[in-house]
């Protein structure tokens, strides 16, 4: 068996206090194995989101552990989480969450930028990802220049760039059509083939769910056996 | 319409903006409805909204209270100092004098007015200078206003009332001394008193009165002094047996309803006394009306000051409306597009903003009123303290403190106005959205070829309009402004049609360049303008708004150059890099809301630092102008008698000796003046001649250092000088005669007459008995000193040949009060008045300082906008931006970036905005220093005012950092998970 690059203990997650309590992680135990591209799935209001937001270090967890290889990340201080995420995530949202005032090549660069990484060395390597997605002409447009599918490649290269050992991806073809959604999915699927990054998928899609190496199905803040 | 008024005028425009927005509001209710919806859910940002909406109307009221306080200062003293006197019948001596005559001319006065129902009393009396030695106490006070009136003549000037509260009808055996003067002698009642005029009388100190409508004449109640005698005691103590000087007439009514018919009864008097009058040498005088006339125009003037200064925060007030606006539009973007979609029309959707302006604009407006009376009463009290030295009582300014209904009504209608009107212009552009952008969020394309063809046309307009201006004006101009505003037009009217062609960073780029190179050149100014134009406060408005302008569009259309050079210039490295590239490029994409920004500090920074500057340049003058006044003398004096041999006295003096290295005399009078080509020859002025038989240091010739603006031939200042000793023919005049001063004098209104060298004029004396036409071969630097200088020769065939007029010089080291004290002390008994020059220019300029400090305090006001500006920026960039910080700290920037890059982001708005207002500023107080008419406003030397500089920096970035603290906080310590989720 591969090894575990995230696991989660017991891991809680409850949003309010007293009556109006709610549990929406109930005491998860998961392990994600380096390399592999894991899809969630399940209703609305399952906690599927909240289980990405717990386990990749973006929210607080009530109780229990979340190990990112083999440190407990919701021990750390803000600021050692925030270099964690720089170094070692990339994340990819339904809503592209694109930096308006920045160009396609200066989205990408940022992560590197992040990371302490020299100017020319974050364009150059933001322009060579872009070029091999396809938007090698789109380097200097800005996201509202861009379509649907066009913007969550970008978002793709930005999760990407640094080549981090997990992505995570929240609804990454939510927005997107048949056709984008497959270009997306096979997008994922080349990468981690390429780079043998764990991606960790949040879907509702059936189709993404196919192309990836496991699925697990939530259901009230719980995994279904 | 002139008797409507503005404030009557503003009302009727208020009341038909009212009923328009009536009918609007009965034929769309659902936008009403919408309107008021959005007034009523967010308390804290119709909070916020009205804050900095009110800022206009703050301003208006502030200005116009400042306005009405000065006016009301004046009046106060105007009616003091006139009492019930509303006409004077005088005349001028041709020593410079009042001219004495016979007390029969005020019998048939009597006789020729006795029907006329206006007149209620009619007074002989005298009006001169004296001195006062009081025995009991030994204090003496010279310079103090002599007058000689007879109680039972006078009644109808209201009764003197004395310390205890007792009515008074006037002085008989003794002197009634003012309070001024009894405070300086420190005299009680009872106490011997010798009176100095052209001889001595001894009596004793028969009341101190008080500074009511009879006791402060003339003095209004401050310094100097008076001194009341009987007209008999009068007569004999200026040896004028039989005559009197002054004859005061009284109308009918109250003060007010006096000077009301102060112009008809003057007319009365010219016609029915034309014969007396012309015969004597006397005029008609209406003292209490062109008083009350000249504080109604120093409180009107005042008030413009403050106003046109107010106009940059007015601007930025508009400015902030506009973004405020602007913002809500953004943050309603997508609840307008579903409107649109659901069936609400283009209209209604501004009548939705223009209900809910309206109402903002209500509230702020009065709210504005009563801040703006704050501010007024705070201007108002602060002018009292800067000014307390200045004569005036303690508190007499805050006690002035006047709020009219009038300015009320004006600050209120005004500011409604402006706010609406900016509304409408906001919720225009508002409801020009596209429905399906707007619901999906997506940004405005560029503006249409269409929009760039209506600027063009625009741009042509403004070209052409700008062209007629600067063709009708700028020819030896007096008003700077005209002409500038006319070259501006054409170059913004040229932008604006190129535009149209060509590309717009280049286009603009050279727009602004060309509107700074234009309007802050000083030299090509006078190069086109001729050397009379002159700068004031319309120049310094029209100058600021361009420049700035300029300075603006080459910035934000170079906006990405700039922010990318300062990435390489900091060169940043590690986690400095990415924090360059957020907090410079928001700024740099979101060029509307820059704009803005930028616009609010640098118009209100310029404001400050322009203030300052002028404030900094006086007072940095004043060692030249010092110079350049005084010749090198310390003291001007003059004497009530002469004292010709005031060298060899003082010389002979143990105390004087050591205190004095030089002392010349001067005979001085008054004439009347012939300038070819002044509209109202001719104009009385004085006349000096300084003798040429005085030896040693004495001699005027040989030792005064008056410098020339402007000599015959270029002639150096001594010699030019010499010519005036030696040829009879030859004069030299002050600089109230040059051009630059005379233009700043109003000559083109029949002000002072102007002429340049080489003038002839015709200088005759008073009585019209002599006259001489002499040469002008000098116009002097100095105009403290104003008048013609003559030969002494001329001036003795003119009459002129009294030496009363003094020049001093002080020894090194010896303190110049003290010598003035000492000298006054000498020749009291000759009433010598000592002028030190010095001191005098200190005080005008302390007082102007003290003005331009207050200045600087108002046009901070400003400031408030520009924080309130930078607060609702960021306060709005956190709600706008929260996705966008969600995902910057997914990817790894840390609480401590986002606050850096959100510091960083406002810090460089701030600073630019302060760097293009506070240079612009000096490069504007540079151009007042250089210009022509620079030395006869007394600005010789630029002096940057540095340190004020930096205060206004660290207070206004200060200031800002504070207004954003929170919202940055806020948006650093926004939780990622939630800010990725959250969608607008």
């Amino acid at each position: 068996m591969s090894e575990s690059v995230v696991e989660g203990r017991d891991v809680w997650k409850t949003y309010g206090t007293g009556e109006t309590a709610v549990n929406a992680l109930r005491g998860l135990n998961l392990q994600i194995r380096r390399g592999e591209i894991l899809a969630v799935m399940g209703p609305s209001g399952c906690g599927k989101t909240t289980f990405l937001n717990c386990f990749s270090g973006l929210d607080d967890i009530s109780k229990g552990q979340v190990l990112v290889e083999g440190t407990d990340i919701h021990a750390m201080p803000d600021d050692r989480k925030s270099e964690y995420r720089a170094r070692r995530t990339g994340f990819v949202f339904q809503s592209y969450n694109l930096l308006p005032i920045l160009t396609a090549e200066e989205n990408v660069e940022m992560p590197l930028l992040i990371a302490g990484r020299g100017a020319k060395e974050a364009r150059s390597a933001a322009r060579e990802i872009l070029t091999r997605m396809g938007l090698g002409e789109r380097l200097k447009h800005r996201p509202s220049e861009l379509s649907g599918g066009q913007q969550q490649r970008v978002s793709l290269a930005r999760a990407l760039v640094a080549r981090p050992a997990i992505v995570w991806a929240d609804e990454p073809t939510g927005n997107l059509d048949a056709e984008g959604s497959h270009e997306v999915t096979e997008l994922l699927r080349s990468l981690n083939q390429q780079f043998q990054q764990t991606m960790v998928v949040v879907t509702h899609d059936a189709g993404v769910a196919a192309a990836c190496d496991r699925t697990l199905r939530m259901r009230d803040g719980q995994f279904e056996t | 319409m002139a008797a409507l008024g503005i404030g009557g005028l503003l009302l009727l425009i208020l009341f038909v903006v009212f009923v328009v927005t009536l009918v609007l509001a009965i034929r769309h209710r659902l936008a009403v409805r919408i309107a008021m919806r959005n007034v009523r859910r967010g308390k804290v940002r119709t909070a916020l909204l009205v804050a900095g909406l009110l800022i206009g109307t703050t301003i208006i009221s502030g200005s116009l209270i400042v306005g009405d306080t000065v006016g009301s200062l004046i009046t106060h003293y105007s009616y003091l100092g006139a009492g019930y006197v509303d006409e004077s019948i005088t005349g001028t001596a041709p020593s410079g004098g009042p001219l004495y005559f016979s007390y029969s001319v005020y019998n048939e006065t009597v006789n020729r007015t006795a029907g006329y129902d206006r007149i209620s009393g009619l007074a002989p009396m005298i009006v001169d200078l004296g001195s006062v030695y009081d025995r009991t106490t030994g204090v003496p006070e010279t310079n103090l206003n002599l007058i000689g009136v007879n109680g039972n003549q006078s009644t109808q000037l209201g009764p003197f009332v004395a310390q205890n509260g007792s009515s008074l009808e006037g002085p008989t055996t003794g002197a009634f001394l003012d309070q001024q003067t009894a405070s300086a002698i420190n005299a009680s009642v009872g106490d011997t008193l010798v009176v100095y005029g052209h001889q001595a009388l001894t009596l004793t100190v028969q009341a101190i009165v008080e500074p009511n409508v009879r006791g402060a004449f003339i003095t209004a109640g401050l310094a100097p002094g008076d001194v009341w005698v009987s007209l008999a005691a009068a007569q004999y103590l200026e040896n004028e047996s039989g005559d009197i000087n002054y004859i005061a007439i009284t109308n009918v009514g109250s003060q007010a309803q006096g000077a009301a018919s102060s112009g008809a009864v003057g007319s009365y008097l010219n016609s029915t006394l034309a014969g007396l009058l012309s015969s004597q040498g006397l005029v008609v005088g209406t003292p209490l009306e062109t008083s009350l006339t000249q504080a109604s125009n120093s409180g009107s003037d005042l008030a413009t000051i403050f106003l046109v200064l107010g106009l940059f925060s007015i601007i930025a007030g508009a400015l902030l409306i506009v973004g405020i606006f602007v913002m809500l539009a953004e943050e309603r973007k997508g609840e307008m597009g579903m409107l649109r979609a659901i069936g609400l029309n283009r209209r209604d959707l501004v009548y939705t903003y223009y209900f809910e302006g309206v109402v903002y604009a209500a509230g702020s407006a009065l709210a504005g009123i009563f801040v703006g009376v704050a501010a007024g009463y705070f201007l108002v009290y602060l002018a009292g303290f800067i000014l307390r030295n200045d004569g005036l009582p303690a508190n007499a300014i805050v006690q002035s403190f006047t709020v009219t209904g009038q300015s009320l009504i004006v600050a209120y209608v005004a500011g409604f106005l402006l706010t609406v009107a900016t509304v409408v212009v906001a919720s225009r552009r508002a409801s020009r959205l596209n429905i399906v952008r707007a619901i999906r969020d997506i940004p405005e394309p560029p503006p249409a070829l269409r929009v760039y063809t209506w600027l063009a046309v625009l741009g042509g307009v403004f070209a052409a309009i700008g062209a007629l201006v600067y063709a009708a004006t700028y020819h030896g101009t007096s008003n700077g402004s005209e002409p500038i505003l006319g070259g501006a037009l054409v170059i913004l009217g040229a932008g604006l049609v190129a535009a149209r062609f060509l590309k717009n960073r280049p286009v603009f780029t050279a727009s602004g360049l060309a509107l700074v190179v234009w309007t802050g050149t000083e030299r090509l100014h006078t190069l086109l303008f001729g050397s009379s134009h002159t700068g004031g406060i319309f120049v310094l408005f029209t100058e600021g708004i361009f420049l700035v302008g300029g300075a603006l569009m080459i910035v934000l259309f170079n906006a990405d150059l700039l922010a990318r050079g300062l990435r390489g210039l900091l060169g940043a490295r590690g986690t400095a890099s990415p924090v360059l590239r957020v907090g410079l490029d928001y700024p740099t994409r979101q060029p509307t809301r820059t704009a803005v920004s930028l616009t609010i500090f640098s118009l209100v920074v310029f404001t400050m630092v322009a203030t300052a500057g002028y404030g900094s340049t006086l007072q940095g003058s004043l060692a030249s102008e010092v110079a350049s006044q005084s010749g090198g003398y310390t003291f001007f004096g003059y004497s009530q008698n002469p004292i010709p041999e005031i060298w060899n006295d003082i010389h002979s003096n143990a105390t004087l000796a050591p205190e004095f290295t030089n002392a010349g005399t001067v005979a001085t009078g008054t004439a009347e003046v012939y300038v070819p080509g002044y509209a109202k020859n001719p104009y009385q002025d004085s006349v000096y001649a300084p003798p040429t038989n005085q030896s040693g240091p004495s001699s005027f010739y040989d030792t005064e250092a008056f410098p020339f603006l402007s000599t015959i031939n270029g002639t150096g200042a001594a010699a030019t000088f010499q010519l005036v000793a030696s040829d009879p023919n030859d004069a030299v005049v002050d600089a109230n005669y040059d051009a630059s001063t005379g233009s700043l004098a109003g000559s083109s209104a029949g002000g002072h007459p102007i002429l340049t060298v080489g003038t002839t004029i015709r200088v005759t004396s008073l009585s019209g008995s002599a006259s001489a036409n002499v040469t002008v071969v000098g116009i002097l630097k100095q105009s403290i000193i104003p008048g013609v200088w003559l030969n002494s020769a001329t001036a003795t065939a003119l009459g002129y040949s009294v030496q009363n007029g003094y020049f001093l010089t002080v020894a090194p080291g010896i303190s110049a009060t003290t010598a003035a004290q000492d000298l006054k002390r000498a020749f009291f008994a000759d009433g010598l008045v000592v002028v030190d020059i010095e001191a005098v220019l200190a005080s005008s300029i302390g007082t102007t300082q003290g003005f331009i400090g207050l200045l600087e305090i108002f046009v901070g006001l400003g400031l408030a906008v520009g924080i309130a500006a930078m607060g609702i920026l960021a306060l709005r960039a956190v709600v706008e931006r929260r996705r966008d910080i969600g995902m910057l700290r997914a990817t790894g920037f840390t609480q401590g970036m986002v606050l850096r890059s959100f510091l960083l982001e406002y810090s460089y708005v701030t600073l630019v905005g302060i760097a293009i207002g506070a240079s612009l500023a000096l490069l504007v107080v540079y151009n007042s220093s250089i210009s022509p008419v620079a030395s006869s406003a007394g600005i010789t030397n630029f002096v940057a005012p540095w340190l004020t500089v930096v205060e206004i920096v660290v207070v206004a970035y200060g200031l800002v950092l504070i207004a954003i603290a929170g919202p940055s906080l806020r948006a650093a310590r926004l939780a990622p998970a939630e800010a990725v989720r959250v969608t607008e």
